[in-house]
């Protein structure tokens, strides 16, 4: 009974156990569902084990017994294949470009959102018709996102960047729809909170506990058994750096001051500053990074057991990350690409992560993610993802 | 298991505003037999609710508070050889030194298998305790027997206890664990539900004030950035303050005034947050 429903379940991600399939139909069995009411809250007490599925499970049940419509993942299938081609299209367009055989002014032209659409009805076309190659051959040498500095939607002004553009942008805003472990939000501040407790720092065991060897002792009837402690350590210093140019990051920003300044009494010290896109010769103290400049090369005077967390998108043009003048600001070139100078952090300090908010089943489409990611230990900016960097600041 | 413990229902207690979805979740978590994992927020009744289903069926409540440091066994038996050692250096006692069963005491779990009538244990704040203490501690659950390594001799359950798990998900629980719970999710409630659970509490409640505190109350859970959000004990403690303040009169909350501000926020910055907040009257 109900093996469809069971599928069903598996199907849209929900982790369900046979076991506990079993289960259910013992309840039934015993004669304990007696109507669809009862069957409702029977199979979700007995399959659903966390409460984040709990709306997953409405939608599947609505689905089954109600003919609701399940949202289409097919659709959104689709939706991730055309940001993918995007994204590998925007990264070269001088090759990429080769693929699409249409006029390029008409794409110029287009919003995010219509070119998005307009990616999605070609993919369309190739799943139905299977066309081949044939339609995907054109022209070459066009960028519909201003990669030339301008974007005709005025999404970005600068021309800075080619890849983390205005259409990847928007797209952010699907994706966030149907990820279970979305980017971190005011609301989930407590949440966070939790995990960022668990920064206490932990001594070797050398202190030894007089009243539980006593005890313990007893217990052994007479043979000495010494316990140790753990002997008291130092809070711990924190710096973290937080990427606020580009608006891309604005939502983020306020979340994490929030939540390490309500963390501050728990660390001995924690300094905040602020970069744009990547770190170059300096940081700032200042969110404006105009008046307080620190110096990279100072950061060798810090304790090397600082926690260092930078917060960013991590989402640039290769060559703001590897060219020797690679910055946009004109004032910040130097001679040292930031790569090295994001290596050299790295190298200071041994407990340093990364915490973006691009959810990380999207960093492999951005090439300076994966670069970034090779230098620092990098981690979503979600509730897992911040467990996870805490753990790993923390372990030894 | 006699047949007619399937035929005990839990319906609600005196002192408990029991949702019907709760109700079912309960009552078959009793037919199945398999424990019943609580969560949610701290503060909506987790621990509440296994006191009424004990009011409500009558049965002994057995709690055991898990601590961090927990090792399993001493929530199954103890074996106490500081008082075998004194009794065998003074020997005043009427025990029997050379029988250490004498010196055996049960824990909570222990208790609950031993008792002569069937009995709600609750298990509080599972998640404090290790892995290793879950899974063995479910071992023992499904089996219902345990044994007591000092005399080689093996407790099993007389009756199978209503098992009751709370959790406030400070670290997630291993699958095999939740494998052999039923689990729910108790959701904050929604006002009118709420104006039910105040209403219980107190009973000869002013309805102005009901209204007023409710909204209120509501209102100040919206804040952003606050890190423990007040629950329903803290309404209810609030409400009790406004009560014996004879000064206070409900219009107060109405125009924005929020006295007892501290009994909500308990931590410091979510206090001035929300201080800053009534004080520039935005919250209404």
């Amino acid at each position: 009974m109900f093996v469809d429903f069971f599928y069903k379940l598996k199907e849209v991600g929900i982790p369900v156990s046979p076991t506990s399939f079993l289960t259910l139909h013992k309840a039934f069995d015993r004669g304990l569902v007696g109507s669809l009411n009862d069957f409702y809250t029977a199979a979700r007490s007995i399959l659903i084990k966390s409460e984040r599925y709990f709306d997953t499970f409405d939608q599947v049940f609505a689905h089954y017994f109600e003919g609701a419509e399940l949202p289409d993942y097919d659709e959104l299938a689709l939706d991730e294949m055309a940001r993918v081609m995007l994204e590998e299209w925007l990264k070269d367009p001088q090759t990429a470009a080769q693929l699409l055989g249409v006029d390029e002014k008409m794409l110029n032209q287009m919003s995010p959102e219509e070119l998005i659409e307009y990616f999605k009805e070609r993919l369309k076309d190739q799943t139905e018709r299977h066309d081949g190659g044939g339609r995907w051959i054109g022209t070459g040498g066009f960028s519909p996102v201003g990669h030339s500095g301008y974007h005709p939607d005025g999404m970005r002004v600068g021309g800075i960047s080619r890849n983390k553009s205005a259409v990847k942008v928007a797209m952010d805003r699907r994706y966030k729809d149907y990820s279970r472990t979305g980017p971190l939000t005011q609301a989930h501040i407590g949440e966070a909170l939790k995990r960022l407790r668990n920064m206490i720092p932990t001594g070797p065991k050398d202190m030894v506990n007089i009243d539980e060897t006593i005890y313990r002792t007893m217990k052994n009837g007479g043979e000495i058994e010494i316990i140790f402690d753990r002997s008291l350590k130092d809070r711990l210093k924190v710096v973290l750096a937080i990427d606020n140019g580009g608006w891309s990051m604005d939502p983020y920003i306020p979340v994490v001051q929030t939540l390490f300044d309500y963390a501050r009494a728990q660390f001995k010290e924690l300094k905040t500053y602020f970069f744009h896109n990547t770190v170059y010769d300096v940081l700032w103290e200042d969110p404006a990074r105009y008046r307080k400049p620190q110096k990279v090369d100072d950061f060798t005077r810090f304790d090397p057991e600082t926690r260092f967390i930078l917060v960013g998108d991590a989402s640039m043009a290769p060559y703001e990350l590897m060219a020797t003048d690679g910055s946009i600001h004109v004032e910040e070139r130097s001679g040292l690409p930031s790569i090295e100078r994001l290596k050299f952090i790295a190298t200071l300090f041994p407990h340093a992560v990364w915490l973006n908010p691009v959810m990380s089943p999207h960093w492999r489409y951005t090439r300076t993610i994966t670069i970034i990611g090779d230098i620092f230990p990098m981690f979503e900016l979600s509730l897992d993802g911040l467990e996870k960097a805490i753990a790993h600041l923390m372990a030894k | 298991m006699t047949g007619n413990e399937n035929l005990m229902q839990f319906t609600g207690a005196t002192r408990y505003v029991l949702d019907d979805e709760l109700a079912r979740i309960v009552n078959i978590s009793m037919a199945l037999e398999m424990p019943l994992l609580l969560k949610g927020e701290p503060g909506t009744g987790k621990t509440m609710l296994a006191h009424a289903i004990a009011e409500s069926l009558g049965m002994p409540l057995i709690v055991l508070n898990v601590k961090s440091s927990m090792k399993l066994v001493e929530a199954l038996y103890q074996y106490d050889t500081l008082t075998r050692l004194n009794d065998s250096r003074f020997g005043d006692s009427s025990r029997d030194v050379s029988n250490i069963e004498e010196y055996i005491r049960m824990g909570k779990i222990g208790q609950a298998f031993t008792a002569d009538t069937r009995t709600v244990l609750l298990i509080d704040e599972i998640d404090k305790a290790d892995t290793d203490f879950q899974d063995d501690m479910l071992d023992v659950l499904d089996q219902m027997e345990f044994d007591i390594i000092e005399i080689d001799k093996t407790v099993r359950a007389k009756h199978r206890p209503v098992i009751i798990i709370t959790s406030n998900a400070k670290k997630d629980l291993s699958d095999p664990f939740l494998g052999r719970c039923n689990f729910h999710h108790i959701a904050f409630p929604d006002p009118e539900m709420m104006r039910r659970i105040v209403h219980v509490h107190f009973p000869s409640i002013d309805g102005d004030l009901m209204k007023q505190s409710v909204t209120a109350f509501y209102r100040l859970r919206d804040l952003d950035a606050v890190e423990k959000r007040p629950a329903t004990r803290e309404l209810i403690n609030w409400i009790r303050a406004l009560q014996t303040d004879p000064d206070f009169k409900p219009k107060q909350l109405a125009k924005g005034e929020v006295p007892y501000l501290g009994v909500l926020f308990k931590k410091s910055q979510d206090y001035s947050q929300a201080q800053n907040v009534v004080n520039r009257r935005r919250l209404f």
